[in-house]
């Protein structure tokens, strides 16, 4: 039995490019990667945003509405459904005028219990040590 | 000797990442270890048969095919390239289709892990 | 962490290589990232080179754009894609590609 732990680093804000959703739909799939795997292993994966990359945990997207796409808040959403570790960066936020009531914390309508971690860069660093590998998108 | 796994996710026209993975793992190749190969996103269009090297433009099927020979596995998002139109009937010969937990599976065992995020 | 940063661009539009302090850090200069190992703006040297860092430059990609040894600064290696390999295997333990 073992576990890998994987790193998704978001740095870039959404939907210009499909990036900072591809980091979260590759992150939501350590849920199922056990069929791949022997009994009892696991891939983890952990996700911070950070740098513009906050700006993907913005509240209220209108993506479906807009150009029928699926939300990168719903991915954020989801991400916390599974119980993901979700973090964004404090520094950045303050940079960019934002607090935790502009950006997604939960998903208590999903029924997900964890929530989304405000955090200072000094935490995704030791996240970045603590893992095997690192993805930058 | 190691395992590396490659995930790319750059497109085969109008990037040169994928020139840079596709290099990269022949070497790696070379030296004994072991290569896994994901691409994503745009990086799918890597997958299509029917290639045509045309020299203003990144031509990597040859190469792709020839690492296949020796030990290359090489997958692509399944989403991703449905999502583009690239389906099963076009994609080339050996060139693996599964969803993205395929990578994760990779990352698993590998000893390390290059991730090429795309443009 | 002993990490090996890819940088593939001359202009980053992102700060995430400043905000990173590994332990050991080696930048590899791929693509566009071979820019910084050359080019003087103003008479000056890339900032990225005054890094507490291993630099490495690749070479195919330093060639492809008309540049070569005579080019770089010398405090950077040419290195070839087989060396990355081992760069990677022997001497980092994670990879960024920023």
């Amino acid at each position: 039995m073992s576990t890998t732990k994987l790193g998704f680093i978001v740095q870039r804000p959404p939907y210009k490019s499909e990036n900072p959703k591809l980091a979260l739909t590759h992150a939501i799939s350590s849920q199922s990667v056990e069929v791949y795997l022997n009994d009892g292993d696991i891939v983890t994966a952990d996700v911070a945003f950070i740098g513009d990359g906050v700006l993907n945990c913005l509240k209220n997207q209108k993506a479906m509405e807009k150009y029928a796409l699926s939300s990168t808040e719903t991915h954020i959403k989801n991400s916390l459904l599974l119980d993901l570790n979700v973090m964004v960066c404090k520094e950045d936020l303050d940079r960019l005028g934002l607090s935790e009531n502009d950006i997604v914390m939960d998903a208590e309508e999903f029924g997900a219990e964890v929530t989304t971690k405000v955090v200072p860069f000094s935490e995704i660093t030791k996240m970045m040590e603590e893992v095997n590998h690192l993805l930058f998108f | 000797m190691g395992k590396l796994t490659i995930g790319c996710f750059s497109s085969l026209v109008g990037s040169m990442s994928l020139d840079f993975a596709v290099k990269l793992s022949a070497a790696a190749i070379e030296k004994g270890h072991k290569v896994d190969f994901w691409v994503s996103g745009n990086g799918t269009m890597l997958s299509i048969k029917g290639q045509r090297a045309f020299k203003d433009y990144s031509a990597l099927m040859k190469p792709v095919q020839e690492l296949m020979g020796k030990g290359l596995t090489i997958t692509a998002c399944e989403a991703c390239a449905e999502a583009r139109g690239y389906n099963k009937e076009n994609t080339m010969e050996g060139f693996k289709r599964h969803s993205m937990d395929w990578y994760l599976a990779s990352a698993f065992n590998a000893d390390r892990l290059l991730h090429i995020g795309g443009e | 962490m002993k990490l090996a940063v890819f940088v593939s661009d001359y202009k980053l539009n992102v700060d995430t290589l400043d905000r990173l302090k590994p332990e050991k850090l080696g930048i590899i200069l791929v693509e566009n990232g071979v820019y910084h190992a050359t080019i003087k703006e103003n008479g000056t040297p890339s900032s990225l080179l005054k890094k507490n860092a291993n630099f490495y430059v690749l070479m195919d990609d330093l060639e492809t754009r008309g540049l070569g040894s005579s080019d770089i600064n010398n405090n950077i290696k040419m290195i070839s894609y087989g060396d990355i390999v081992d760069l990677i295997f022997n001497e980092y333990e994670k990879t960024a590609w920023l």
